[in-house]
């Protein structure tokens, strides 16, 4: 059961969610994190949708539909956070807010 | 035509994905952000997922980059946008440990089916229902609780931020 160019997809997949992991490792703003989370998420609902795709079914499709729920509602409190934090401390630079570190 | 359209779209994706983490600018990083959710819509429509294509626009493109844009907006970024910082070392091998990740996806699902039952979800019944009519179908049937804890999650997610956000708490 494959989708016409699956490996295709799957490369651009893999490809996308590498990018945003190296975003998420080295760029020190928060929200520019952020934005890099979502583009991981992006590229595993990509697979997903391929492997829904592939099978017919609906599990896929409804695994990508809660992730964007879940994304919206991240990004709400993620937000708030991030304007917490730069109350606090006058920046939202992650490599500062080590008040968690043990 | 699917197969170029898809290899643009694709590229294209990748690219604008990469200037998201290579812009030095974090409203810029925003606007590519904005164009390579509009790619990712595309290549959700050439796999058939009319929905979340549409979804993807709303509420990415739409209602969170919104969110982002107004963040940058009341956070006030311009000083820290250079990186002066020399380079770590830890970094240099995360991002070493991510081109390995890399072969190691490629190597591991590339070429590669799951092998599950086939679904319900034929060409025949999209073409004669649509692909909403076909979703809402098991959405409010088989899914319903997941939905309302979907639903429930998104109250907590709105409480959680005025809450955060609130002047004077904290």
């Amino acid at each position: 059961m494959m989708v016409d160019h699956q490996n295709i997809y799957l490369i651009l997949s893999a490809l996308l969610f590498v990018i945003g992991a190296a975003g998420a490792i080295t760029r020190r703003n928060a929200i520019i994190v952020f934005m890099c989370i979502e583009i991981m998420l992006g590229a595993v609902n990509l697979v997903f949708l391929t492997f829904s795709r592939a099978n017919q079914s609906v599990e896929g499709t409804f695994m990508v539909l809660f992730i964007m729920a879940v994304a919206a509602a991240e990004a709400a409190v993620g937000l708030a956070i991030f304007i917490l934090m730069y109350r606090k401390a006058g920046s939202i630079d992650v490599d500062r807010f080590n008040i968690m570190k043990w | 035509m699917e197969l170029t359209l898809l290899i643009l779209c694709g590229g294209l994706a990748v690219i604008t994905s990469l200037m998201v983490i290579l812009a030095r600018n974090t409203v810029h990083s925003a606007l590519w952000m904005v164009a390579s959710f509009f790619f990712m819509a595309v290549l959700y429509l050439l796999l058939r997922m009319e929905f979340i294509a549409i979804l993807q626009i709303i509420v990415y493109a739409g209602a969170i980059m919104m969110f982002i844009i107004y963040a940058i907006m009341m956070l006030n970024l311009r000083q820290e946008t250079a990186d002066t910082e020399p380079v770590r070392k830890s970094k240099v091998v995360g991002l070493g440990m991510l081109v390995v990740l890399f072969f190691v996806l490629l190597v591991l699902g590339v070429g590669r089916g799951i092998e599950a039952l086939k679904g319900p979800v034929t060409d025949q019944m999209m073409e004669k229902f649509g692909h909403v009519a076909v979703l809402s179908n098991f959405l409010f049937s088989d899914y319903l609780l997941p939905f309302e804890v979907v639903s429930i999650l998104l109250t907590a997610g709105i409480v959680g931020s005025v809450f955060l956000a609130k002047k004077g708490k904290a």
